[in-house]
């Protein structure tokens, strides 16, 4: 029983050097620099199955990139064990570098002045990838991203949609069983970011690749990852699916319904609560305890009573994921 | 520009001043770098000045009187003006927009960017290497004499920010523009402290008429050494040069004007 | 060994120029102006002198001409390719280059190896011009010729490392401009681009001679004009291959102490 991603108590501390004010201040910082340790990740443990989408989430500066930097193998953790494929990256670069293709948010790796098919052509030849195997992927890759209408193009002149989807196509050339992604679709428009998550919906269901994947845009969450982890301050703090995170701090969906007869007797329900009551007009919430889910609410007031009209306003991803992140703050 | 203007650029170049101080290893080290550069400008000039006695028929402390012109006109040029050198980096990192949106013309807020530590070491040097071709002068140095030589150094610091305000001009809209300016320097810097008439006539002429380096240095020391009447164009353009600078200038800046009018900004 | 692994990377200089024609037309120009401005202004210096520092007219002329066409070899302007070390490390693509199953040693060397051949291509093609133009003299004889080359190779070699040792310097501050300008201005003035090494004083090159600058430009184009006699050659080829071992070495060390931050950093 492996997955594809394994993390076991992963640490990493960062030393800096205060900086103190005034010339006495810097001196003194020559002479005698006062070191402070900053925990950019601390003990955290997860894993991640083959073929499966992960995001991992939480607050800028929470220790998503220091994270998928361990396991890229391009920063030693401080303590703790990683393994990707098998393959511990921080001792063995190499080799697991054949095994994993990353695009870190908007840096990207092909060559500024070159046409973007020659960076492949690099690529092809440093990854050492046979020439026909390299030109199916590419003729694949263009398929899901349209990349063919420029990929004779300089890299300079380049959108940053485009680029961002040829450095896609350049982390995954060499079929990598494993792929980081550190917000790749950070300042695209709508139809690229959709174009994006289709092509890594099909790399995950179709090509059976493992995909770890940061993300601010909890649209695409929600479109992409069936699991998440939630990071904050370094520390793990939610390691589940959607519902769940929705269930811990999500309490805020509401069902709305017209009874048939509005001299009904409306009760609580197991863990669901009247908010409001106008006449035949219910709104139901959760009560805060054991809540159930909103589909499962939905249910519960269906088979209860009899209702001409009902409706639900779930709170969005995005609400959800800011009262987390509070809540993980006040940890 | 006003009065409540200046007060901001000074407020500004102070702060700049401070946070080049903030490293200051760097800080020192650029200091050394404008020195060594211009010593090594110095040992290179009084090499060939030795070995070649007599050249282009001037007496060897007149020769130089024209390094020293050049250097302390290039060294006020790098204090004052001199960040439309490396404009580029400024335009491709895409600084320009920002600058048009604030309340101040670009053109002082490329100058203002950051402080060129290299102009202390710069400075310093090519005063001590006037001070060190006054010395060895034999001319007369009157009033007029002294006047003119400020005019020129006042010229030659104007011609040479006008020649790289236009090479900025053109990476405004080129950005890959910025490589001439490496090559202008160095031009500046190789050619610009000999006498010309040591040239063939027509590469002489390229660096007058083509390239005016001639005017920055060559000219004027010719005029106040006498030797104004053998430089091969009319002894009254020669002695003209510093007001050439001023009008150099002038044109340049209306070029930058005219050049920030038509830019479309960089894509990406 | 049938090819050398990612032979590609050398390819990237050379595409990206014939990518960029006015890039190119650029160079062609400022080589052409550099070579007139550079011989007739040493032709101007020897009007009045005979011959000085052991160089006559012909030997400095066909120096400085050889001195501006080599600094070709290794002089593009690498920021805009967006591929040096500092710029990797100011936009935090370095990471890549530790994400490679290629070590960014072996990559570093590919590319300047590009490089240094692209630009040998434009030296070659200026001399030849220069050479029929009766610009520069050719060499005294064959033996000559060839110990030139052998030469101008370890000089190649030496000016590799010192240029690595420069970007290297990148990984361990950004703010490293001014020790840059330091190395590249000593790299001019000591390899005797400005001007050769036999004008300047005693003590100036016997004090170049414990650096290792020297040894990329001004002992090849000297065995060139035969200021440098074969017979002293061998010796001279011995300091410049001791250069290249032992920069070798250290740059190798320096490559382990890079990774070793990168990794402690993380880019």
């Amino acid at each position: 029983m492996s997955g594809a991603i394994q993390v076991r108590g992963l640490s990493r501390t960062f030393h800096t050097t205060v900086r103190r004010p005034g010339f006495a201040g810097a001196l003194r910082s020559l002479v005698a620099p006062e070191r402070v340790a900053k925990h950019a990740v601390s003990d955290i443990t997860f894993d991640v199955d083959s073929g499966e989408l992960l995001a991992l989430l939480g607050p800028n500066g929470a220790g998503k990139s220091t994270t998928i930097k361990m396991l890229t193998g391009i920063l030693t953790p401080s303590s703790g064990e990683a393994r990707v494929a098998g393959v511990v990256p921080y001792q063995d670069r190499e080799r697991n570098a054949r095994n994993i293709g990353a695009v870190f948010g908007q840096r990207t790796q092909l060559w500024w002045d070159l046409p973007v098919r020659e960076s492949f052509t690099i690529l092809r030849d440093i990854y050492e990838v046979p020439k026909a195997e390299h030109s199916a992927r590419l003729a694949e890759f263009d398929d899901l991203l349209a990349l063919s209408s420029f990929w004779d193009t300089r890299v300079r002149h380049l959108s940053l949609g485009q680029r961002v989807r040829c450095d896609l196509a350049a982390a995954l050339l060499h079929d990598p069983p494993v792929v980081f992604l550190d917000e790749p679709t950070i300042g695209m428009d709508v139809v690229v970011k959709e174009q994006v998550r289709e092509f890594l919906r099909y790399q995950v269901e179709q090509r059976g690749r493992t995909v770890l994947l940061t993300t601010h845009d909890m649209t695409e969450v929600e479109r992409l990852a069936e699991r998440v982890v939630l990071v904050n301050h370094g520390r793990l703090v939610l390691d589940g699916t959607l519902d769940e995170i929705r269930r811990k701090f999500g309490s805020t969906w509401q069902v709305r319904a017209t009874l048939t007869d509005p001299h009904t007797e409306v009760v609580a329900l197991p863990g669901i609560a009247v908010v409001r009551r106008e006449g035949a007009r219910v709104v139901f919430g959760p009560d805060g305890s054991a809540a159930p889910t909103v589909h499962q609410a939905l249910k519960s007031v269906i088979e209860r009573y009899e209702v001409t009209d009902i409706a639900l306003d779930e709170a969005d991803l995005e609400d959800v994921m800011r009262a987390a992140y509070i809540q993980a703050e006040a940890v | 520009m006003s009065l409540k203007a200046l007060r901001i650029v000074w407020r500004i170049t102070l702060l700049n001043i401070r946070s080049s101080m903030e490293y200051r290893t760097e800080f020192l080290l650029n200091i050394a770098i404008g020195a060594i550069w211009q010593v090594s400008v110095i040992v290179f000039a009084t090499v060939l000045l030795s070995r070649f006695t007599g050249m282009g028929g001037w007496d060897s402390s007149e020769v130089l009187l024209i390094p020293a012109i050049r250097m302390l006109a290039h060294g006020l040029m790098v204090l004052l003006l001199g960040r439309v050198h490396f404009i580029g980096r400024q335009i491709q990192e895409g600084k320009i927009d920002v600058y048009l949106l604030r309340p101040m013309p670009v053109h002082r807020q490329v100058q203002l960017a950051y402080f060129p530590t290299n102009a202390i070491g710069d400075l310093t040097v090519a005063t001590g290497l006037m001070a060190g071709a006054l010395g060895r002068s034999q001319l007369d140095w009157t009033a007029g004499r002294i006047s003119y030589l400020v005019a020129a150094v006042v010229g030659g610091m104007l011609l040479e920010a006008a020649l790289f305000t236009a090479v900025a001009c053109a990476a405004l809209r080129f950005p890959a523009a910025d490589y001439w300016s490496g090559w202008l320097e160095e031009l500046l810097g190789t050619f610009g402290s000999y006498p010309l008439n040591v040239l063939p006539r027509a590469v002489g002429g390229l660096l007058t008429y083509g390239l005016p380096l001639a005017f920055v240095a060559y000219f004027p020391a010719a005029v106040l050494t006498g030797h104004g009447h053998d430089t091969g164009i009319p002894y009254w353009l020669a002695a003209a040069s510093p007001l050439l600078g001023v009008l150099a200038y002038l044109g340049s800046r209306l070029l930058w004007r005219w050049s920030l009018g038509k830019y479309t900004g960089v894509n990406g | 060994m049938a090819t050398v692994p990612a032979w590609r990377a050398a390819r990237v200089t050379p595409l990206g120029e014939l990518h960029a024609p006015p890039r190119m037309t650029a160079v062609l120009l400022r080589l052409t102006v550099q070579v007139v401005l550079v011989a007739s202004l040493w032709h101007g210096l020897y009007s009045r002198t005979g011959s000085t520092a052991g160089l006559d007219e012909g030997q400095a002329v066909t120096y400085a001409v050889l001195a501006v066409l080599a600094s070709r070899i290794r002089q593009l302007d690498q920021y805009t390719g967006r591929d040096s070390v500092i710029q990797h490390m100011h936009y935090g693509t370095i990471v890549y280059w530790y994400l490679r199953p290629l070590p960014p040693q072996r990559y570093y060397a590919l590319r300047a190896f590009g490089e240094q051949l692209y630009g040998f291509a434009w030296a070659l093609a200026g001399y030849t011009v220069c050479l029929a133009a009766g610009v520069v003299d050719p060499p005294e004889s064959a033996a000559v010729a060839g110990v030139f080359a052998v030469s101008l190779l370890l000089g190649q070699l030496v000016l590799y490392y010192v240029m690595l040792i420069l970007d290297q310097l990148c990984f361990f501050t950004i703010r490293n401009n001014s020790a840059m300008l330091i190395l590249i201005f000593a790299q001019n003035l000591l390899s005797g681009v400005y001007a050769p090494l036999w004008f300047f004083p005693d003590w100036f090159i016997r004090l170049s001679g414990f650096l290792p600058f020297q040894a990329t430009l001004s002992v090849p184009l000297s065995i060139y004009i035969g200021r440098i006699g074969l017979a002293d050659a061998a010796a001279q080829l011995a300091v410049q291959a001791g250069w290249v071992v032992v920069l070798a070495l250290f740059t190798r060390w320096v490559w382990r102490q890079a990774a070793r931050r990168v990794i402690s950093q993380g880019g």
